[in-house]
């Protein structure tokens, strides 16, 4: 698939079950977007995550701040879209902020669950509409949400869906039906999933996959398999290493090593031994959990490394921003 | 001893908490598992409905009464176990309406309640209900004594705080003023006080009106009308709970992976619950990658001539390569933990490493066991 394509719909939905790198990637998403000259959008919904420190850019609110050239970041919080709404809508500034200040909009929405969702998803038109009322907010071309784990996700964008059903006619009914479209418009929006390559997530993915189709209509783009080993050892080589701690195989490496300058001893050999069977070894529990993953959706899966430095910060975004750029120009 | 083990011997309630993602579910079944196994009768409640758990416990599904793990199935894998092991799912609705018909003055207001499309809602929907409801099915659990020990997880919350401030919370949210005030117009009996509502608040309704429609409104306002009366028992049953909590009883153990962004959500969960009088009892370490060796130094030119060298001095460049990979990660991890070590003592810590094996059946659950109950203490890595 090339980036044109890849990049087409102008809101991608990243979403997967905690702890799984969801905002890693929803972020070198974003770097892939801007480094094609688009101008990104990068929205986490409704908390307080580590987006602003993978950027090193302070805590996020409803007006997006650029936090790296042509990232944009931002918080959607339900309240402050639902003071938008009626400040654009209803022309009630004053009465919004005074009750968008209060608990009020906590016992509105749990009357009517949906509602934050829908307030939500409804900023996310709004910015996809390419209107804005934030100050000084560029154009986006690109939106990237960090969406909430993917429990929570389905009752997200089905959202609309429920208000579309229980409204038949209003203004709401045909704002909802908005959103709907652009949720349903594989050419608008699309929604990738997160996954680690382990038995709990890859379940959860591949469940939340087929509900977003069936339920709401909503097909998937490509789920990212995050933090997977390496496949650094050929077959026969990860063969070799059964053996690997017994002679010949130990005067073999300690004379390589010699011929270069290198003393290895025991312990040495135990830890390179060691560590090259833990790769094995992983690695093989995640091949079971990929073809899982791969067997089970028509999707693409796209590998992510395990970031040896996981310390988390921009270069380690770029490294996967880059191997996500390698990977889609394959698809 | 291994912290683990005192707090099992000696505590009724464990309660296992910490971020998402970092194996609390597959922690606190290994603790029943390893107390049924010494002699407890001992039950694991969990929030996830983790279909894997049930798996690997050999059961079909979990439902919210407790279910016994069949001694054959434990023969069958070969695994002697002295007491009980049973195992049941938080099921939120469910407790929520037997706490409704507890505090109730009448069956009829309860059924009144339970009916409303309100409250059909919150469990779904209002933050803190889960939590809430965890604690107090726990609660339920250990007053009616029919278990040695109790091990909970707590719900993935984005914060793992979230389920000690939850009955505060849902107190607070049930006695609200302000939510009074604006449903003022919608309370049947309070008719006449429509025209005290100010004209903001009611510009304001009719715009929720249209967009939630007045059924909404209507629902609202009878649930709260209906909830009168009941709210001293609910912040009495709140006062018991957290008391149970603060009790001698009670222990928590805080799970955690050696990254960063749940290091230091571990770190603030133990300063939390030092300040609520909670008794911390150990921290699990979990997913930590094994250190093999002290490290071994290699300049880049040695490695880039055995890549260029024989299939031998290949693999050796590989394998070089993937050591100091790991030793990369290790130390990193390592510096993660060395700053949770200045808040959480190390003697109090149980590391369990990257297993080779997954936590899917008996025998991987007894795997995490065995690390669980006995890598203990400073020495352990």
């Amino acid at each position: 698939m090339q980036m044109e394509r890849f990049l087409e719909p102008r809101v991608l939905i990243v979403s997967g079950k905690g702890g799984v790198g969801k905002t890693t990637v929803a972020a070198a998403l974003a770097l892939v977007a801007a480094r094609q000259g688009r101008t990104v959008c990068l929205a986490e919904v409704d908390r307080k995550g580590s987006l602003p420190r993978l950027f090193d850019a302070p805590g996020l609110d409803y007006s997006p701040k650029e936090m790296s050239p042509g990232v944009w970041g931002m918080n959607i919080v339900p309240e402050d879209a639902l003071g938008e709404y009626l400040e654009v809508q209803y022309h009630m500034k004053r009465i919004s902020k005074a009750f968008t200040s209060t608990h009020f909009v906590d016992y509105i929405t749990t009357a009517a669950p949906g509602l934050k969702d829908i307030l939500v998803l409804g900023k996310i038109w709004y910015l996809e509409q390419g209107r804005t009322s934030s100050a000084g907010a560029p154009y986006f071309d690109t939106i990237v949400v960090d969406a909430p784990a993917a429990g929570h996700m389905l009752t997200f964008l089905s959202a609309p869906m429920g208000l579309s059903d229980a409204l038949r006619v209003g203004p709401v009914r045909r704002q909802s039906d908005w959103l709907l479209d652009m949720l349903r418009d594989p050419q608008r929006t699309r929604v990738h999933l997160v996954t680690l390559a382990e038995e709990m997530p890859v379940s959860e993915t591949l469940e939340t996959s087929a509900a977003l189709h069936d339920r709401v209509g909503i097909s998937s783009g490509a789920v990212f398999a995050n933090a997977v080993y390496s496949k650094l050892f050929t077959p026969a080589e990860a063969k070799s290493l059964e053996s690997l701690d017994r002679d010949p195989m130990v005067t073999a490496l300690v004379t390589e090593a010699k011929g270069v300058g290198l003393d290895l001893d025991p312990g040495d050999i135990d830890a390179l031994v060691g560590y090259a069977r833990f790769l094995e070894a992983r690695r093989s529990i995640q091949n079971v959990h990929l073809k899982k993953l791969d067997k089970g959706t028509e999707e693409p899966v796209v590998e992510l490394p395990f970031l040896f430095s996981a310390g988390l910060a921009l270069p380690d975004i770029e490294t996967l921003a880059d191997r996500i750029e390698a990977e889609i120009e394959q698809l | 001893m291994n912290p683990i083990s005192e707090l099992v011997s000696k505590k009724e309630v464990i309660v296992c908490a910490g971020a998402g993602g970092v194996g609390k579910t597959t922690t606190a079944a290994a603790i029943a598992l390893q107390a049924a196994i010494d002699g407890k009768k001992a039950a694991v409640l969990t929030i996830d409905p983790a279909r894997r758990l049930a798996s690997s416990l050999g059961l079909k599904e979990l439902s919210s009464e407790p279910t016994r793990v069949s001694p054959r199935k434990f023969a069958a894998a070969d695994i002697e176990v002295k007491g009980e092991l049973h195992a049941l799912m938080l099921d939120t609705k469910s407790t929520f309406d037997k706490v409704v018909t507890n505090y109730a003055p009448s069956p009829e207001q309860a059924q009144r309640i339970i009916n409303n499309r309100f409250y059909r809602n919150i469990s779904g929907t209002l933050s803190g209900t889960q939590e809430y409801m965890a604690m107090e099915k726990l609660y339920e659990l250990h007053a009616d004594g029919g278990f040695d020990v109790l091990v909970i997880d707590t719900p993935p919350t984005r914060n793992a705080l979230d389920f000690l401030d939850a009955p505060k919370r849902m107190t607070d949210f049930f006695e609200s003023r302000v939510l009074r005030w604006f449903l003022m117009p919608y309370m049947k009996a309070g008719g006449g006080l429509m025209r005290v509502a100010n004209v903001a608040a009611m510009t304001f309704l009719k715009v929720v009106k249209r967009i939630v429609g007045t059924e909404v409104l209507e629902d609202t306002a009878e649930f709260f009308g209906n909830l009168e009366g009941m709210y001293e028992g609910f912040k009495q049953r709140a006062r018991d709970v957290a008391s149970l909590l603060q009790s001698d009883a009670t222990s928590f153990v805080v799970v955690t992976s050696p990254s960063e962004d749940s290091v230091s959500e571990a770190t603030f969960f133990a300063s939390r619950l030092n300040e609520s009088g909670l008794p911390f009892g150990a921290l699990v370490v979990n997913r930590v990658h094994p250190k093999i060796g002290d490290g071994i130094e290699v300049k880049s030119r040695q490695l880039t001539k055995l890549e260029a060298g024989g299939k031998d001095a290949r693999m050796l460049a590989k394998l070089l390569d993937n050591e100091s990979a790991f030793m990369r990660v290790v130390h990193l991890e390592e510096r993660n933990l060395d700053a949770l070590a200045r808040k959480i003592p190390r003697h109090r810590w149980v590391r369990v490493p990257y297993l080779e094996r997954e936590a899917v059946d008996f025998p991987g659950l007894l795997a995490i066991a065995e690390q669980l109950f006995a890598g203990s203490g400073p020495s352990a890595r």
